[in-house]
Protein backbone atom coordinates (compact mmCIF):
# COMPACT_ATOMS: atom_id res chain seq x y z
CA UNK A 1 0.00 0.00 0.00
CA UNK A 2 1.68 3.62 -0.86
CA UNK A 3 2.24 6.31 1.67
CA UNK A 4 -1.09 8.31 0.77
CA UNK A 5 -3.00 5.41 1.41
CA UNK A 6 -1.43 4.79 4.72
CA UNK A 7 -2.07 7.85 5.91
CA UNK A 8 -5.63 8.28 4.93
CA UNK A 9 -6.17 4.97 6.82
CA UNK A 10 -4.23 6.37 9.67
CA UNK A 11 -6.71 9.49 9.80
CA UNK A 12 -10.26 7.77 9.44
CA UNK A 13 -8.93 5.38 12.09
CA UNK A 14 -8.57 8.59 14.20
CA UNK A 15 -12.27 8.37 15.46
CA UNK A 16 -14.53 5.41 15.74
CA UNK A 17 -16.47 6.33 12.76
CA UNK A 18 -14.69 4.00 10.57
CA UNK A 19 -14.83 1.14 12.81
CA UNK A 20 -18.07 1.45 13.16
CA UNK A 21 -18.86 1.68 9.64
CA UNK A 22 -17.12 -1.23 8.98
CA UNK A 23 -19.55 -2.72 11.30
CA UNK A 24 -22.52 -1.75 9.78
CA UNK A 25 -21.54 -2.11 6.33
CA UNK A 26 -20.65 -5.91 7.05
CA UNK A 27 -23.83 -6.46 9.45
CA UNK A 28 -25.63 -5.46 6.75
CA UNK A 29 -24.15 -6.97 3.75
CA UNK A 30 -24.13 -10.50 5.83
CA UNK A 31 -27.92 -10.11 6.15
CA UNK A 32 -28.57 -9.38 2.55
CA UNK A 33 -25.85 -11.91 1.54
CA UNK A 34 -28.25 -14.68 4.10
CA UNK A 35 -31.65 -13.72 2.23
CA UNK A 36 -29.76 -14.21 -1.19
CA UNK A 37 -28.48 -17.53 0.35
CA UNK A 38 -31.81 -18.85 1.13
CA UNK A 39 -31.82 -18.32 4.97
CA UNK A 40 -29.47 -21.54 5.32
CA UNK A 41 -30.05 -22.35 8.65
CA UNK A 42 -26.74 -23.52 9.27
CA UNK A 43 -25.23 -20.49 8.63
CA UNK A 44 -26.64 -17.42 10.09
CA UNK A 45 -26.66 -13.83 8.94
CA UNK A 46 -24.18 -13.41 12.13
CA UNK A 47 -21.75 -15.88 10.65
CA UNK A 48 -21.56 -14.34 7.08
CA UNK A 49 -21.36 -10.53 8.85
CA UNK A 50 -18.39 -11.75 10.81
CA UNK A 51 -16.18 -13.34 7.92
CA UNK A 52 -17.19 -10.46 5.69
CA UNK A 53 -15.94 -7.81 8.52
CA UNK A 54 -12.68 -10.26 9.16
CA UNK A 55 -11.63 -10.01 5.78
CA UNK A 56 -12.45 -6.68 5.33
CA UNK A 57 -10.27 -5.97 8.43
CA UNK A 58 -7.38 -8.42 6.91
CA UNK A 59 -8.02 -6.84 2.88
CA UNK A 60 -7.26 -3.30 4.44
CA UNK A 61 -4.57 -3.92 6.70
CA UNK A 62 -6.59 -2.69 9.89
CA UNK A 63 -4.97 -3.18 12.75
CA UNK A 64 -7.87 -5.74 14.96
CA UNK A 65 -6.68 -3.71 18.30
CA UNK A 66 -6.96 -0.18 16.61
CA UNK A 67 -10.63 -1.34 15.22
CA UNK A 68 -11.57 -2.84 18.50
CA UNK A 69 -11.08 0.84 20.14
CA UNK A 70 -13.59 2.20 17.85
CA UNK A 71 -16.08 -0.60 17.70
CA UNK A 72 -16.12 -0.75 21.43
CA UNK A 73 -18.66 2.49 21.09
CA UNK A 74 -21.26 0.25 19.11
CA UNK A 75 -20.83 -2.40 21.52
CA UNK A 76 -21.61 0.09 24.31
CA UNK A 77 -25.49 -0.33 23.55
CA UNK A 78 -25.17 -4.19 24.42
CA UNK A 79 -26.19 -2.58 27.95
CA UNK A 80 -29.44 -1.04 26.66
CA UNK A 81 -30.06 -3.85 24.59
CA UNK A 82 -29.91 -5.95 27.06
CA UNK A 83 -32.40 -3.86 29.93
CA UNK A 84 -34.68 -3.85 26.53
CA UNK A 85 -35.26 -7.58 26.39
CA UNK A 86 -37.39 -6.45 29.33
CA UNK A 87 -40.33 -5.52 27.29
CA UNK A 88 -41.13 -9.16 25.47
CA UNK A 89 -40.28 -10.59 29.10
CA UNK A 90 -42.66 -8.30 30.82
CA UNK A 91 -45.20 -9.22 28.11
CA UNK A 92 -45.40 -12.58 27.55
CA UNK A 93 -45.31 -12.66 31.85
CA UNK A 94 -48.77 -14.54 32.27
CA UNK A 95 -47.04 -17.11 29.43
CA UNK A 96 -44.19 -17.73 31.44
CA UNK A 97 -45.81 -17.71 34.60
CA UNK A 98 -47.90 -20.74 33.32
CA UNK A 99 -44.30 -22.50 32.84
CA UNK A 100 -42.33 -21.80 35.80
CA UNK A 101 -42.17 -25.39 36.71
CA UNK A 102 -40.49 -26.70 33.97
CA UNK A 103 -38.60 -23.55 33.22
CA UNK A 104 -37.42 -23.75 36.60
CA UNK A 105 -36.73 -27.74 36.51
CA UNK A 106 -34.70 -27.77 33.17
CA UNK A 107 -32.73 -24.83 33.62
CA UNK A 108 -30.01 -25.60 36.62
CA UNK A 109 -29.44 -29.00 34.79
CA UNK A 110 -29.32 -27.27 31.30
CA UNK A 111 -26.98 -25.02 32.55
CA UNK A 112 -24.78 -26.96 33.71
CA UNK A 113 -24.32 -29.57 31.39
CA UNK A 114 -24.21 -27.18 28.08
CA UNK A 115 -21.10 -26.03 30.24
CA UNK A 116 -19.61 -29.53 31.08
CA UNK A 117 -20.05 -31.52 28.05
CA UNK A 118 -17.88 -28.85 26.38
CA UNK A 119 -15.15 -28.49 28.71
CA UNK A 120 -15.46 -32.30 29.56
CA UNK A 121 -14.41 -32.94 26.03
CA UNK A 122 -12.02 -30.40 25.62
CA UNK A 123 -10.27 -31.61 28.76
CA UNK A 124 -10.81 -35.76 27.21
CA UNK A 125 -8.67 -34.35 24.50
CA UNK A 126 -5.94 -32.34 26.54
CA UNK A 127 -7.39 -29.15 25.60
CA UNK A 128 -4.77 -26.16 28.08
CA UNK A 129 -6.32 -24.92 31.18
CA UNK A 130 -6.86 -21.45 29.33
CA UNK A 131 -8.73 -23.18 26.82
CA UNK A 132 -10.77 -24.78 29.07
CA UNK A 133 -11.48 -21.70 30.96
CA UNK A 134 -12.78 -19.88 27.71
CA UNK A 135 -14.68 -22.62 26.55
CA UNK A 136 -16.74 -22.79 30.07
CA UNK A 137 -18.91 -19.74 29.28
CA UNK A 138 -19.96 -20.50 25.96
CA UNK A 139 -23.98 -20.87 26.35
CA UNK A 140 -23.80 -17.56 28.38
CA UNK A 141 -24.88 -13.88 26.86
CA UNK A 142 -21.80 -12.24 26.12
CA UNK A 143 -21.25 -8.95 28.80
CA UNK A 144 -21.80 -12.32 31.86
CA UNK A 145 -19.47 -13.87 29.81
CA UNK A 146 -16.27 -11.75 29.47
CA UNK A 147 -16.49 -11.36 33.57
CA UNK A 148 -16.67 -15.46 34.15
CA UNK A 149 -13.78 -16.08 31.59
CA UNK A 150 -11.65 -13.38 32.99
CA UNK A 151 -12.56 -15.12 36.61
CA UNK A 152 -11.44 -18.28 35.41
CA UNK A 153 -8.42 -17.21 33.51
CA UNK A 154 -9.44 -17.48 30.18
CA UNK A 155 -8.59 -15.66 27.07
CA UNK A 156 -11.43 -13.12 25.88
CA UNK A 157 -11.07 -13.10 21.47
CA UNK A 158 -11.05 -17.29 22.16
CA UNK A 159 -14.16 -17.20 24.57
CA UNK A 160 -16.02 -14.83 22.07
CA UNK A 161 -15.23 -17.23 19.33
CA UNK A 162 -16.42 -19.74 21.03
CA UNK A 163 -19.55 -18.28 21.32
CA UNK A 164 -20.07 -17.10 18.03
CA UNK A 165 -19.87 -21.21 17.20
CA UNK A 166 -21.92 -22.42 20.03
CA UNK A 167 -24.27 -19.60 19.06
CA UNK A 168 -24.44 -21.15 14.92
CA UNK A 169 -24.47 -24.33 16.33
CA UNK A 170 -27.63 -24.11 19.00
CA UNK A 171 -29.66 -22.25 16.26
CA UNK A 172 -28.56 -24.85 13.56
CA UNK A 173 -29.57 -27.93 15.80
CA UNK A 174 -32.18 -26.69 16.98
CA UNK A 175 -33.63 -26.19 13.58
CA UNK A 176 -32.53 -29.69 12.56
CA UNK A 177 -33.87 -31.68 15.98
CA UNK A 178 -37.26 -29.68 15.90
CA UNK A 179 -38.34 -30.95 12.49
CA UNK A 180 -36.61 -33.92 12.90
CA UNK A 181 -38.89 -34.72 15.99
CA UNK A 182 -42.02 -31.93 14.74
CA UNK A 183 -41.96 -29.70 17.73
CA UNK A 184 -43.43 -26.73 16.98
CA UNK A 185 -44.23 -24.98 20.91
CA UNK A 186 -42.74 -21.68 20.26
CA UNK A 187 -42.09 -22.01 23.79
CA UNK A 188 -40.01 -24.93 24.30
CA UNK A 189 -38.37 -24.48 21.14
CA UNK A 190 -37.44 -20.54 22.19
CA UNK A 191 -36.28 -21.44 25.71
CA UNK A 192 -34.00 -24.24 24.27
CA UNK A 193 -32.38 -21.42 21.97
CA UNK A 194 -32.06 -18.83 25.00
CA UNK A 195 -30.23 -21.50 27.12
CA UNK A 196 -27.77 -22.57 24.27
CA UNK A 197 -27.31 -20.29 21.80
CA UNK A 198 -27.30 -16.63 23.91
CA UNK A 199 -27.83 -13.66 21.97
CA UNK A 200 -27.62 -15.82 18.63
CA UNK A 201 -30.39 -17.72 19.62
CA UNK A 202 -32.55 -15.46 21.32
CA UNK A 203 -32.30 -13.41 17.30
CA UNK A 204 -33.20 -16.85 16.07
CA UNK A 205 -36.19 -17.28 18.47
CA UNK A 206 -37.51 -13.64 17.78
CA UNK A 207 -38.02 -14.95 13.82
CA UNK A 208 -39.96 -17.99 15.16
CA UNK A 209 -41.95 -15.22 16.74
CA UNK A 210 -42.94 -13.03 19.82
CA UNK A 211 -43.55 -15.80 22.17
CA UNK A 212 -40.24 -17.87 21.39
CA UNK A 213 -38.17 -14.32 21.63
CA UNK A 214 -39.61 -13.84 25.02
CA UNK A 215 -38.76 -17.24 26.25
CA UNK A 216 -35.31 -17.33 24.52
CA UNK A 217 -35.14 -14.17 26.56
CA UNK A 218 -35.90 -15.53 29.69
CA UNK A 219 -33.63 -18.44 29.18
CA UNK A 220 -30.74 -16.56 28.27
CA UNK A 221 -30.91 -14.21 31.21
CA UNK A 222 -31.32 -17.29 34.05
CA UNK A 223 -28.43 -18.93 31.88
CA UNK A 224 -26.39 -15.89 32.53
CA UNK A 225 -27.60 -15.47 35.83
CA UNK A 226 -27.15 -19.53 36.91
CA UNK A 227 -23.85 -20.02 35.18
CA UNK A 228 -22.31 -16.69 36.94
CA UNK A 229 -23.14 -17.83 40.11
CA UNK A 230 -22.28 -22.10 39.26
CA UNK A 231 -19.04 -21.66 37.00
CA UNK A 232 -16.69 -19.81 39.40
CA UNK A 233 -17.47 -21.97 41.95
CA UNK A 234 -17.61 -25.25 39.99
CA UNK A 235 -14.14 -23.57 39.26
CA UNK A 236 -12.52 -23.79 42.32
CA UNK A 237 -14.15 -27.04 43.37
CA UNK A 238 -12.21 -29.19 40.61
CA UNK A 239 -9.36 -27.31 41.57
CA UNK A 240 -8.76 -25.62 38.18
CA UNK B 1 -38.54 12.31 20.27
CA UNK B 2 -40.85 9.78 22.04
CA UNK B 3 -38.15 6.44 21.51
CA UNK B 4 -35.49 8.99 23.06
CA UNK B 5 -37.64 9.55 25.67
CA UNK B 6 -37.33 5.53 26.05
CA UNK B 7 -33.59 5.22 25.05
CA UNK B 8 -33.62 7.33 28.89
CA UNK B 9 -35.75 4.87 30.37
CA UNK B 10 -32.93 1.66 29.04
CA UNK B 11 -29.75 3.85 30.42
CA UNK B 12 -31.18 4.84 33.57
CA UNK B 13 -31.95 1.10 34.47
CA UNK B 14 -28.89 0.10 32.90
CA UNK B 15 -26.99 3.07 35.35
CA UNK B 16 -29.17 1.40 38.25
CA UNK B 17 -28.40 -2.14 37.96
CA UNK B 18 -24.59 -0.90 37.57
CA UNK B 19 -25.41 0.79 40.84
CA UNK B 20 -26.88 -2.52 42.24
CA UNK B 21 -23.63 -4.81 40.83
CA UNK B 22 -21.34 -2.10 42.99
CA UNK B 23 -23.64 -2.53 46.11
CA UNK B 24 -24.66 -5.94 46.25
CA UNK B 25 -21.29 -7.08 44.92
CA UNK B 26 -23.56 -9.36 42.50
CA UNK B 27 -21.55 -11.28 39.69
CA UNK B 28 -23.62 -10.65 36.86
CA UNK B 29 -23.79 -7.96 34.59
CA UNK B 30 -25.19 -4.53 34.84
CA UNK B 31 -27.32 -5.28 31.67
CA UNK B 32 -29.08 -8.53 33.06
CA UNK B 33 -29.75 -6.67 36.31
CA UNK B 34 -31.13 -3.57 35.05
CA UNK B 35 -33.16 -5.69 32.53
CA UNK B 36 -35.34 -7.71 35.76
CA UNK B 37 -35.35 -4.21 37.02
CA UNK B 38 -37.24 -3.12 34.44
CA UNK B 39 -39.12 -6.43 34.18
CA UNK B 40 -40.23 -5.38 38.45
CA UNK B 41 -40.88 -1.92 36.93
CA UNK B 42 -43.04 -2.72 34.07
CA UNK B 43 -45.03 -5.61 36.32
CA UNK B 44 -45.69 -2.84 39.14
CA UNK B 45 -47.22 -0.49 36.23
CA UNK B 46 -48.90 -3.19 34.61
CA UNK B 47 -48.18 -1.64 31.02
CA UNK B 48 -45.33 -0.49 28.68
CA UNK B 49 -45.41 2.52 27.51
CA UNK B 50 -45.12 3.54 23.75
CA UNK B 51 -41.95 4.94 24.31
CA UNK B 52 -40.02 2.37 26.13
CA UNK B 53 -41.66 -0.05 23.30
CA UNK B 54 -40.10 1.97 20.22
CA UNK B 55 -36.88 2.50 21.87
CA UNK B 56 -36.48 -1.73 22.72
CA UNK B 57 -37.70 -2.54 19.33
CA UNK B 58 -34.83 -1.38 17.40
CA UNK B 59 -32.02 -2.52 19.86
CA UNK B 60 -33.25 -5.94 20.21
CA UNK B 61 -33.31 -6.22 16.50
CA UNK B 62 -29.11 -5.82 16.49
CA UNK B 63 -28.95 -7.50 19.12
CA UNK B 64 -26.22 -9.95 17.15
CA UNK B 65 -24.58 -6.88 15.43
CA UNK B 66 -23.48 -5.48 19.01
CA UNK B 67 -21.73 -8.26 19.77
CA UNK B 68 -19.67 -8.57 16.22
CA UNK B 69 -17.16 -6.48 17.38
CA UNK B 70 -15.72 -8.65 20.10
CA UNK B 71 -16.52 -12.00 18.13
CA UNK B 72 -14.36 -11.23 14.85
CA UNK B 73 -11.12 -11.10 17.67
CA UNK B 74 -11.52 -14.45 17.06
CA UNK B 75 -10.16 -14.39 13.51
CA UNK B 76 -6.94 -12.90 15.06
CA UNK B 77 -5.87 -15.26 17.18
CA UNK B 78 -5.67 -18.71 14.74
CA UNK B 79 -2.21 -18.80 15.28
CA UNK B 80 -2.07 -18.17 19.15
CA UNK B 81 -4.17 -21.59 19.63
CA UNK B 82 -2.37 -23.18 16.82
CA UNK B 83 -2.50 -26.72 17.73
CA UNK B 84 -5.72 -26.63 20.17
CA UNK B 85 -8.52 -25.61 17.19
CA UNK B 86 -9.55 -29.66 16.50
CA UNK B 87 -10.22 -29.69 20.22
CA UNK B 88 -12.11 -26.23 20.51
CA UNK B 89 -14.47 -27.89 17.81
CA UNK B 90 -14.88 -30.98 19.14
CA UNK B 91 -15.76 -29.26 22.27
CA UNK B 92 -17.93 -27.06 20.57
CA UNK B 93 -19.90 -28.26 17.50
CA UNK B 94 -21.40 -31.99 19.46
CA UNK B 95 -20.80 -30.31 22.72
CA UNK B 96 -23.90 -28.41 21.62
CA UNK B 97 -25.96 -31.11 19.89
CA UNK B 98 -25.41 -32.77 23.20
CA UNK B 99 -26.56 -29.66 25.36
CA UNK B 100 -29.57 -28.94 22.53
CA UNK B 101 -30.93 -32.40 22.97
CA UNK B 102 -30.93 -32.60 26.70
CA UNK B 103 -32.50 -29.07 26.96
CA UNK B 104 -35.12 -29.86 24.66
CA UNK B 105 -35.89 -33.41 26.32
CA UNK B 106 -35.79 -32.22 29.74
CA UNK B 107 -38.53 -29.15 28.90
CA UNK B 108 -40.79 -31.78 27.17
CA UNK B 109 -40.44 -34.11 29.98
CA UNK B 110 -41.76 -31.48 32.51
CA UNK B 111 -44.05 -29.72 30.05
CA UNK B 112 -47.81 -29.58 31.18
CA UNK B 113 -49.54 -32.23 28.96
CA UNK B 114 -52.55 -30.65 28.05
CA UNK B 115 -51.32 -27.80 25.95
CA UNK B 116 -47.72 -29.34 25.14
CA UNK B 117 -48.78 -29.15 21.15
CA UNK B 118 -50.30 -25.80 21.43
Amino acid sequence: MNEGLIGLRALLLETPMLAIFLTLAAYLAGARLFVRLGKPSWCPAVLIAAMLLAATLALTGVDYDDYRAGAGWLMLLLGPATVALAVPLYQQLPRIRELWLPVLCTLPPAAMLAALYSVGLAWLLGATPEVLASLAPKSVTAPIAMGITEQLGGVIPLMMGGLLITGVMATAFVGLLSRWLDIRDERVLGFVLGVNGHVIGTVRAFEYGATAGAFASLGMSLTGIFSALFLPLAWRLVGL
Amino acid sequence: MSSLYGFLCLVGFLLLGEALVWLLHLPVSSGVVGMLALTLWLMAKGRVSQEIQSASQPLIAILAMLIMPGVVGVFFIVEAFAGQWLIVGVALVPGTLFSVATTLWLMLRFMPKADSDE
